[in-house]
């Protein structure tokens, strides 16, 4: 169980990020991030493996302070996490392999993967990775040879190498169009189904209520709901996006 | 009546005032930038015409100030003049003075001199065809001992003699060879006991060159060179000279010329000084980079002044042209390629500083934002997410510079840094147009050559 306690961000040039946000996450939840750009979406994502350093509040996981956790520590529990990006964050230069591969960085020795030697395991968990996204063909591929929704599945692909019990998806689907935004969010699903536990923001509220099991919205860094998505009425989502907000939908697929 | 009169006296007065000072009209009529941007032009090119004396260019002054009355009588009637033609005047001015200053002449062409230079060009020397020769010698005392032994030769069938046997500077001898090639060009020149060549010819300046008769026979009279005795310790004391005879004849396909041999020498002199120079500057620059990546300095006030630093120092260095460093390091470490190479690699250090460090400055975050959140270490962030963003363009840019330091290269030979730049000073010097000419098709060359490899790797790079 993932436990957060009023979680406060104010980066040094003043802006607060977040403030006082305290929700807890079950064990195989599929938990939606919601609110505006801007509202502290990705930060919150990022205190959670400690990317963006919280400057108050816990969270605590599985009974360990990960805000206290010292570096070896904090490796040790960030490769239990894996994390999907918005831009897919992939070498563009290197190829697919290695970019899958490099998920694997927080378990191999250290010296062998700074030569770029990998074991003949990793590369076999490697290929099995990328089977399970539909893109073994590509694993010698550039990475910037492929198309964006073939990019996020390598970036899948590297969460999954990190054998992870949680996986952070940072508005996974907000740089693919619809039809690419359902087929990595069932990949995600997929995962979830298989007991691990997924916090992913995302932007289009039909999407949520496709696949979220329950939703926290934040607006200016506060968090203002936490429940089902079928909790979010018209009045809600006023309060959530604002008076001008319309709603739009990714796609009635 | 009234209404005219109103209308007519701003017009009055402004062209007034704009013909005692340029560009006042403007300026009272509200235009402070146009009569302070016609002032300013007009007293520029005033001053300079009559800094430069030439009475004929005091036409664009006049002709800016007429224009400058017009222009304010028409401002004053609401209608701005195009600055166009006073910008015409000013343009006209400046390049008829720069004609001057820069003293073209057509008519100091020289077309004689210039086909002596360009006629040798057409024939680069750089092959010759391939040729055997055919040699002997004879010695003979001088100057003459008490008993001379015989100036004859035998060897290979040729025989060689002089007749008498010694003599003194200046005297005549007959000389004979049998059994040389027949009908064949022959020349006949002395060497001194040192080994030194002297000619024989018309004034002791040219090749004695004479043929063969049909059994390979040939026989003159030669007088002792004047200069036969000048490296001599002691003149009066009797030592050997020798008489040559030398054949040569084609025996087909071509060699490497003594000059071409020489260009050759020089253009790997010159490509291995570019890539000695571009390896070393790599070595400094790279760790210097990342002083000067403004992404990773601006952290602290510490860290931003050691940026500030490196960047002002690389501009510094990089404002200082190779030629120019060259020149100091020919003073410290001497003539020769090292001295080129020094130079080039202290003006690539700072070239590729500030290269590599805009690479730096442009990677993307995201990478190290992902690898850092797998659990790598900082060695392992650095190895997965910095290094394979940064060094295809380092690279390209290292082969890039290696490039401008082989054009750089042939040029800085000429103030002694070695390289097919100075030979090509050298030939100049002793005008071997054919020798400067094998070194402008060389140049061209290796920058053709070199300029269509590194766009060819650089283009598999990005």
């Amino acid at each position: 169980m993932l436990k957060i306690q009023n979680l406060s961000k104010t980066y040094p040039n003043g802006t607060q990020a977040l403030k006082n946000v305290s929700f807890d996450v079950q064990d195989g939840e599929f938990l939606v991030v919601i609110g505006l750009s801007g509202s502290g979406k990705s930060t919150l994502l990022r205190c959670i493996n400690r990317l963006i350093e919280p400057t108050e509040g816990k969270i605590i996981w599985d009974n360990v302070d990960i805000t206290a956790a010292p570096p070896a520590e904090l490796r040790h529990i960030r490769r239990k996490i894996g994390m999907v990006f918005q831009q897919f964050n992939l070498v563009k230069r290197s190829s697919v392999m290695t970019n899958v591969l490099s998920g694997r960085l927080g378990y191999v020795n250290p010296w062998t993967s700074l030569l770029g030697i990998w074991s003949q395991e990793d590369r076999q968990r490697a290929i099995q990775a990328l089977d399970r996204v539909g893109i073994a063909d590509k694993a010698h591929s550039r990475a910037d040879a492929l198309s964006g929704g073939q990019q996020q599945r390598v970036g899948i692909a590297r969460a999954l190498m990190q054998d992870p019990k949680l996986i952070l998806a940072d508005e996974p689907v907000a740089s693919l169009d619809p039809v690419l935004s359902h087929s990595i969010l069932q990949y995600l699903e997929q995962l979830n189904k298989e007991g691990i536990t997924v916090i992913c923001s995302l932007h289009f509220l039909d999407l949520v209520h496709r696949y979220a099991t329950r939703v926290v919205a934040l607006k200016d860094g506060v968090k203002v709901f936490e429940g089902s998505a079928k909790e979010i009425d018209r009045a809600k989502f006023k309060e959530i996006y604002g008076e001008e907000a319309q709603e739009v939908r990714a796609a009635s697929l | 009546m009234s209404i005219e009169t109103a209308t007519r006296r701003p017009v009055v007065r402004s062209g007034i005032a704009s013909f005692f000072l340029p560009g006042l009209g403007q300026f009272l009529l509200g235009e402070r930038y146009r009569g302070g941007g016609i002032l300013l032009g007009f007293v520029v090119m005033l001053g300079t015409t009559v800094w430069y004396g030439k009475p004929l260019w005091y036409a664009a002054p006049i002709l800016i100030w007429l224009w400058n009355i017009w222009d304010a009588i028409s401002l004053a009637n609401g209608r701005a003049r195009s600055i166009l033609l006073p910008l015409l005047f000013g343009l006209a001015a400046a390049y008829g003075i720069g004609w001057q200053v820069v003293e073209i002449d057509f008519s100091k062409a020289n077309m004689d001199r210039a086909l002596a230079i360009l006629r040798p060009m057409t024939r680069p020397d750089f092959v010759q065809p391939r040729r055997e020769v055919n040699q002997m010698w004879v010695p003979v005392q001088v100057p003459c001992s008490s008993q001379p032994p015989a100036a004859r030769r035998e060897d290979a069938g040729r025989a060689a003699m002089v007749i008498p046997d010694c003599g003194g500077v200046g005297e005549t001898l007959i000389v004979n060879v049998t059994g040389m090639w027949a009908d064949a060009e022959t020349n006949v020149f002395w060497q001194n006991p040192i080994g030194n060549p002297l000619m024989l010819g018309e004034g002791e300046i040219t090749m004695l060159t004479l043929t063969t008769d049909e059994n390979g026979s040939l026989t003159t009279t030669i007088r002792v060179p004047s200069t036969a005795l000048v490296a001599a310790p002691d003149p009066t004391l009797p030592q050997f000279h020798r008489v040559y005879f030398e054949q040569y004849r084609p025996t087909g396909g071509y060699e490497l010329s003594f000059i071409g041999n020489e260009v050759l020498k020089g253009a790997l002199a010159t490509v291995s000084m570019a890539l000695m120079a571009t390896g070393l500057a790599m070595l400094f620059a790279i760790p210097l980079s990342f002083l000067a990546a403004r992404n990773l300095m601006s952290g602290n006030p510490v860290t931003y002044a050691v940026y500030v630093a490196v960047r002002t120092l690389l501009n510094i260095l990089r404002s200082i042209e190779s030629l120019i460093i060259a020149i100091i390091f020919v003073v410290i470490v001497g003539l020769g390629p090292f001295a080129g190479m020094l130079a080039l690699a202290l003006h690539s250090v700072a070239a590729l500083g500030k290269l590599y460090s805009e690479v730096i400055e442009g990677i993307d975050p995201g990478p190290i934002e992902a690898i850092r959140a797998t659990g790598a270490n900082w060695l392992q962030v650095v190895r997965y997410a910095v290094i394979p963003q940064i060094i295809p363009p380092f690279t390209a840019f290292t082969i890039y510079r290696w490039d401008i330091n082989v054009r750089s290269a042939t040029v800085i030979g000429l103030v002694g840094g070695g390289g097919i730049g100075f030979l090509l000073i050298e030939l100049i010097r002793v005008n071997n147009m054919r020798g400067v000419s094998a070194v402008f098709i060389a140049i061209a060359f290796i920058v053709i050559v070199l300029d269509y490899v590194s766009a060819k790797l650089r283009e598999r790079l990005v």
